[in-house]
């Protein structure tokens, strides 16, 4: 499997901003819910911003959607920043938006 | 406990019942289907340990699924092996009960309960209570399966329509891009993500010596290498322009490790590279018709400065009938005739022919024309001229470009002529008396080389009676279908069996002879003659 994704992320108060680089298929989505499973008792929202990552799988979706399912447990909510107009079509049609939004920009969440 | 007692305490727990099964439907997964499970039993019993274990088939090993003390390889010999609900109370033994499960997907749940922490055993409503329990969880466990499978409906039809989605997309997009690059890139990001191939690989190889032109990978940092080389990978290929475009795709993920690729995965592998093909077919295309309308303006250009360059008239001299002609092939040429009245009864014959075609023969026409103009007004002898000409020429041309190039100055009162040819076809000086001379004194033709070689001049007298032909190659190498040339000998017997016509009449036999040679073979190059015959 490929390895070419990477992840950078910050705590602001109860948001997790996580920042993606490269394809989210399987690799991309386990160390995208790994990360969001270390901080799931302290945060409330969850940014992800995919300015990097261009293309993602239905694998990679599958871990997004069990990701929105816990935040929707316990009242949090996901958002995504700089979307692709390719990957939003594709969130769209797979229901991402049925429980998760876009937003505008990181800081339009933490403010 | 009587028996009315039990059904009150029983009646008082179904609201816990109630709860607890709501709290176990909820749960996303097994971990936390378990998990709860494990919570639900902690609060309904009293021990010192719960230990719930999984295994996915009767046949398999069981799994540690939620428990707080560490598990010994004995402990799982409480287990029943059947395949049946089992569950066994014991006395003095490490633990009191255990319990099989047997699920509705064919796993089994194991649960090892510990002593009672008031070690009072269990009585018969912990019994009763355990029995609603397992019912509890089975019957949650459906519900949890049932929605998960409806869920996993929901999204492999969500990904169908998406796959269709993105394929339509990805024709659109492709047929828009004009780079390959960017276009090879687009085709991998798709076909990797609508088929779930963790890598995507493009090869481009030169179909005759086999070397590889270019290879594009998704994700980019891969190795081409492990694409090739992988046990789990499909490929379609396609062939245009000389050229060998074969896509290969490598292991299509799942949550549960890499897997084969399905029969829709290579229909879909083969749709995308067709639309790659569709695009570089589409692109080779438009350059090409872009290429014909730039060579036809070219041509349309050409031929507009060609036409300003061929004189419309040529002028009348005592003593003299001339007459001139050029007919254009298709692509035009750089043939150039012309007759310049130089003053004092001299006349400068010229006949010229500039290597290649289009704007640029028309082009350096254009240049040897107005230099001649210019240059004649010193009224310089054909050989000075000749040398001035190739200089100009070398210098304002590219390597490949020359002028062949034949001039004769007469004067018309004494009919003496001064000849130079730099390369051209011997002009044909045909006396009264039926004898025939080839003008060839010369040199090379203008613009090829620069080395300061003089050019030989020819001096001749064109006495009454006699006649002058000057022709470019395209009429005696003009060809028919089999390929065969018109030929000097041809054109030399036409010469002396029609010379007594008017120079008029002449010029348009030859070229009626010399279409009639060619028959439906296209014309391949300009056909330029003057005729001079001195009465």
């Amino acid at each position: 499997m490929s390895t070419d994704f990477n992840i950078v992320s910050e705590i602001h108060n109860d948001t997790l901003v996580m920042k993606t680089d490269g394809y989210i298929n399987n690799t991309g989505g386990e160390k995208i819910v790994l990360e969001f499973s270390k901080h799931i008792n302290n945060i409330k929202k969850v940014v992800i911003d995919l300015a990097k990552s261009k293309v993602v799988n239905s694998i990679g979706i599958s871990y997004l959607l069990e990701m929105i399912e816990t935040l929707n447990q316990n009242d949090g909510k996901l958002y995504f920043t700089n979307l692709d107009p390719t990957i939003e079509k594709t969130f769209k049609i797979m229901g991402i938006f049925q429980f998760a939004e876009k937003a505008d920009s990181i800081d339009s969440i933490l403010n | 406990m009587k028996q009315n007692q039990l059904v009150e305490k029983l009646s008082l727990q179904a609201e816990s019942f109630q709860e607890g099964f709501e709290t176990l439907i909820k749960s996303n997964s097994f971990e936390e289907i378990t998990k709860n499970f494990w919570h639900l039993l902690r609060g309904s019993f009293l021990v010192t340990d719960i230990i719930l274990m999984h295994k996915s088939s009767l046949e398999s090993e069981w799994k540690l699924a939620k428990s707080e003390v560490e598990i010994k390889k004995s402990d799982l010999l409480f287990l029943s092996k059947k395949n049946q609900l089992t569950i066994k109370y014991y006395e003095k033994k490490k633990i009191d009960v255990s319990v099989v499960l047997p699920l509705s997907d064919s796993s089994y749940l194991g649960i090892l309960l510990g002593h009672k922490l008031d070690s009072s055993g269990f009585s018969v409503f912990d019994k009763i209570t355990l029995q609603i329990l397992l019912q509890v969880f089975s019957s949650a466990y459906n519900s949890f399966l049932n929605e998960q499978k409806e869920k996993k409906l929901l999204f492999d039809l969500n990904e169908k329509v998406l796959q269709l989605n993105n394929l339509i997309d990805t024709g659109i997009e492709l047929s828009r891009l004009e780079r390959q690059n960017v276009l090879f890139e687009l085709a991998l990001e798709r076909i990797a993500s609508i088929t779930n191939a963790s890598s995507a690989l493009i090869i481009i190889k030169d179909k005759e010596n086999k070397k590889v032109a270019d290879r594009i990978t998704f994700p980019g940092k891969i190795s081409t290498n492990k694409i090739l080389k992988s046990r789990l990978k499909i490929e379609s290929s396609f062939e245009f322009n000389k050229k060998i475009y074969r896509f290969v795709l490598s292991e299509k993920e799942t949550r549960k490790g890499a897997t084969s690729f399905s029969d829709l995965d290579e229909m879909l592998l083969q749709a995308i590279a067709r639309q790659v093909q569709a695009s570089i077919e589409n692109e080779f295309l438009l350059k090409q018709s872009l290429e014909k309308e730039r060579i036809e303006k070219e041509m349309s250009l050409a031929a507009s400065i060609q036409q300003k360059i061929i004189p419309e008239k040529l002028p009348q001299i005592a003593g003299y009938e001339l007459a001139g002609m050029n007919i254009p092939s298709r692509e035009v040429g750089g043939d150039y005739y012309d007759c310049i009245d130089i003053g004092e009864g001299k006349y400068a014959l010229i006949m010229a022919d500039v290597s290649g075609k289009g704007i640029s023969a028309a082009l350096l026409v254009s240049t040897l024309n107005a230099a001649l103009y210019s240059y004649l007004e010193f009224n310089l002898p054909t050989t000075e001229l000749a040398e001035k000409l190739n200089k100009l020429i070398y210098k304002s041309s590219p390597p490949d470009k020359y002028i062949t190039f034949f001039t004769a100055i007469l004067d018309s009162n004494s009919g003496e002529l001064d000849i130079v040819n730099a390369g051209h076809n011997p002009g044909l000086l045909l006396k009264k008396d039926g004898t025939l001379e080839k003008i060839e004194a010369g040199g090379t033709g203008l613009g090829m080389l620069d080395f300061g070689f003089p050019y030989t001049g020819q001096r001749l007298t064109l006495n009454k009676g006699d006649k002058l032909f000057l022709y470019t190659d395209g009429i005696p190498e003009a060809m028919n279908i089999n390929e065969e040339e018109y030929s000097d000998e041809k054109m030399i017997e036409f010469l002396r069996n029609n010379s007594d016509l008017i120079p008029e009449e002449f010029i348009s036999s030859i070229v009626n002879d010399v279409k009639k040679h060619v028959g439906e073979a296209e014309q391949s190059d300009d056909i330029t003659s003057l005729f001079l015959k001195r009465i």
